[in-house]
């Protein structure tokens, strides 16, 4: 059974069969399961890596020495399909700039219309006590403020959209 | 014996109650009903809602707690009311032991500008700048120029980063002071922001002193906590790999007269920047126990908790049992719920799994267990990973060992930003200040991670992908509570990618 499996932005082919190969590499390959716990042990290659895994919807999450890692794992034809149809590929999310964390709007450093560089303060975000400066991505336009002054953010809400500079 | 903290440093003065025969009372809030502190106390008293300044701030809860509970005496921990002179003055008032300075002591090194007056007569060198808050922007901008930029705006109340601001040029000085002052009057409770020069990429070296009631000050020598990333430390050693022992002295004697000089009583730490040509100015005194005491502890052979609580009952200090130098070598990592590759945002979540490292020379003090959740109520910091070893190199082989043996399931922590700086040549080499982490941004706190790695958690991901279609009796592979909040794993990945 071949996978894709996409982590760190990267895309990987996994076949799984007798044996293992990644990327047309043949490799050793075994997870055990330890009981009770939500840890494996990952044998690869002869080198044993413990594995903490957990499912959630589309894929998997791992972590691994210490790092927190989303794999996206999709069978062969899976993935052709969705290729044919143009699917599973999802646009970029235009230009807007989400709250890293949730808080309170404390400033608003632009207006709507304003060219900005990159780099350039946008919001004001206050949260634990620490005012934090979110600034532009890119170099932009600012066309549209969702950001309120002295209102409660969720983590993920939407604050300024960039459109490009003209 | 009420410990009005919790967390890891909460844990640390039960234990140190346990040790010396004492009864301790543990607080929570209702976000830590089911805390590790609370756990391991004699007893516990709820004092309120989860925000901290309806719980662990309320003054009157707390007392009312020690009241109900029978408590003698009250430890502060680090951090919330530690530093409050007014906390220490309503303990003494209802005739309770605070176990800390005393209110004076606090009051005169919680006050930036009235501490840097107090140093200056008696001898100790402070950094160059205002001895008094600056009124306005304008006297800010003034007084920036006369000092000659770069320059530090920081609270006159401040503390850990707070209300505080670098300033290199003139245009930028207005909108840092309102920042700054805002920012201090939002944590403290007082706008003052006074000025003093930047020194450019110091070392953050501190001080550790213990002084008993009956006049007796001592030190017990450095600590060097130069791994920073906005004030914030991450990790620290002792000794510090630039201190000798002519240094160490120089630096202990002004530490013990800057003590001295506040009338001060307990365990407390001067802190100092130190330059490349061993000049060091007094930065401020923390008037509390310190998150990093585990690593003075490890090598002067000394329990600072405990001889707090021996030194509040009205123990003597015996000069004869601290050491002249330190012995072997200490690291401290502050493992937090941060996530190092994503700008150090807090990252909340249940702990599903915890593997603590143990082996020898390891300590760990900390005060999260599986089950318990991290919430945003509150700092960061999940617990201190420390180890000691015969030398150095000895400890730094020996963190990595034990930071390869701590798995922590569940929230996203700073472990692999470790595991970097402890694989870090500059690092290993002692070849650091406090522009280290900024400096070594790109290497440290880049998310890409070497291909062979990728492809191992690729074929992790896949295998158990694999079973779990094709296994006969489905693989109990743990299922992540999908309660639709907006934190799942899937937003944090597509919002690292959306910014790459």
């Amino acid at each position: 059974m071949k996978y894709e499996v996409v982590v760190g932005g990267r895309p990987f082919v996994v076949e799984i069969g007798d044996g293992v190969t990644v990327d047309g590499r043949t490799a050793t390959g075994h997870l055990y399961a330890i009981p009770h716990t939500p840890l494996f042990q990952l044998e690869m290659d002869g080198r044993i890596t413990p594995v903490a895994l957990t499912r959630e919807a589309g894929g998997w999450e791992l972590h691994v020495g210490g790092r927190v890692w989303n794999a996206v794992v999709v069978d062969e034809r899976t993935r052709q399909l969705r290729a044919l149809s143009g699917g599973g590929k999802t646009g970029a999310g235009g230009g807007v700039v989400k709250a890293p964390m949730p808080g309170m709007i404390l400033r608003l450093q632009v207006e709507e219309g304003q060219s900005v560089k990159r780099g350039v303060g946008l919001v004001v975000l206050e949260a634990m006590k620490m005012e934090n400066e979110i600034r532009a991505p890119e170099d932009g336009v600012v066309v549209r403020i969702y950001a309120e002054l002295g209102r409660a953010v969720e983590k993920g809400a939407p604050l300024v959209e960039l459109g490009p500079s003209s | 014996m009420l410990v009005a903290n919790r967390g890891e440093i909460a844990l640390r003065i039960i234990r140190a109650c346990r040790e010396e025969g004492l009864e301790s009372v543990a607080v929570y809030s209702e976000a830590d009903a089911r805390s590790s502190h609370v756990a391991a106390a004699d007893a516990a008293v709820p004092v309120g809602p989860p925000p901290a300044a309806e719980s662990y701030l309320n003054i009157n809860r707390l007392l009312e707690a020690a009241r109900s509970s029978g408590a003698d005496a009250i430890h502060p921990g680090y951090g919330f009311l530690a530093e409050r002179a007014e906390f220490a003055d309503a303990v003494a008032e209802a005739g309770l032991v605070f176990i800390g300075p005393p209110a004076d002591a606090i009051r005169a090194m919680g006050e930036k500008t009235t501490a840097r007056r107090r140093m200056r007569a008696s001898g100790v060198t402070v950094v160059p700048g205002t001895t008094e808050p600056v009124a306005d922007a304008d006297e800010a901008a003034r007084t920036a120029s006369d000092i000659g930029y770069p320059v530090l705006l920081k609270a006159v109340a401040g503390g850990g980063g707070k209300g505080m601001r670098r300033v290199d040029a003139e245009r930028e000085v207005r909108a840092a002071f309102q920042q700054a002052s805002s920012e201090a009057l939002k944590s403290f409770g007082n706008g003052d922001v006074y000025i003093e020069r930047f020194v450019e990429r110091p070392r953050h070296v501190e001080i550790q002193v213990l002084a008993d009631r009956h006049g007796t000050t001592v030190h017990f020598g450095e600590r060097e906590c130069s791994v920073q990333r906005r004030y914030q430390k991450l990790i620290e050693e002792a000794p510090s790999p630039v201190v000798d022992q002519e240094l160490r002295e120089g630096m202990g004697a002004a530490a013990v007269r800057a003590a001295e000089a506040v009338g001060y009583v307990g365990a407390g730490t001067v802190e100092f920047l130190l330059e490349p040509n061993r000049e060091f100015y007094f930065l401020e005194m923390n008037t509390r126990i310190q998150v990093e005491h585990p690593i003075t502890e490890l090598v002067y052979g000394v329990d600072l908790v405990r001889q707090q609580l021996r030194i509040a009952a009205g123990a003597r200090i015996d000069r004869t049992d601290v050491p002249e130098r330190p012995h072997g070598h200490t690291i401290e990592c502050r493992i937090t719920a941060e996530d190092p590759f994503d700008g150090f945002l807090p990252s909340t979540g249940a702990v599903r799994y915890l593997n603590v490292p143990t082996g020898p020379g390891v300590r760990w003090d900390g005060g999260i267990a599986a089950g318990e959740s991290v919430g945003l109520f509150y700092d960061p910091l999940l617990a201190k990973l420390i180890v000691w070893g015969e030398t150095r190199p000895a400890a730094m082989s020996r963190m990595r060992r034990a930071l390869d043996e701590l798995m922590i399931v569940g929230v996203a922590t700073s472990q692999p930003f470790h595991r970097r700086v402890l694989n870090h040549k500059p690092f290993l080499d002692g070849d650091y200040d406090i522009g280290y982490v900024e400096t070594h941004a790109d290497s440290l706190l880049s998310a890409e991670e070497p291909l062979e790695d990728l492809e191992r958690i690729a074929v992790a991901a896949a295998l158990a992908e694999h079973e779990r279609r094709h296994a006969a009796v489905p693989v109990r592979l743990h299922d992540a509570q999908c309660d639709g909040s907006t934190d799942s794993a899937w937003l944090r990945a597509a919002r690292r990618d959306g910014r790459r």
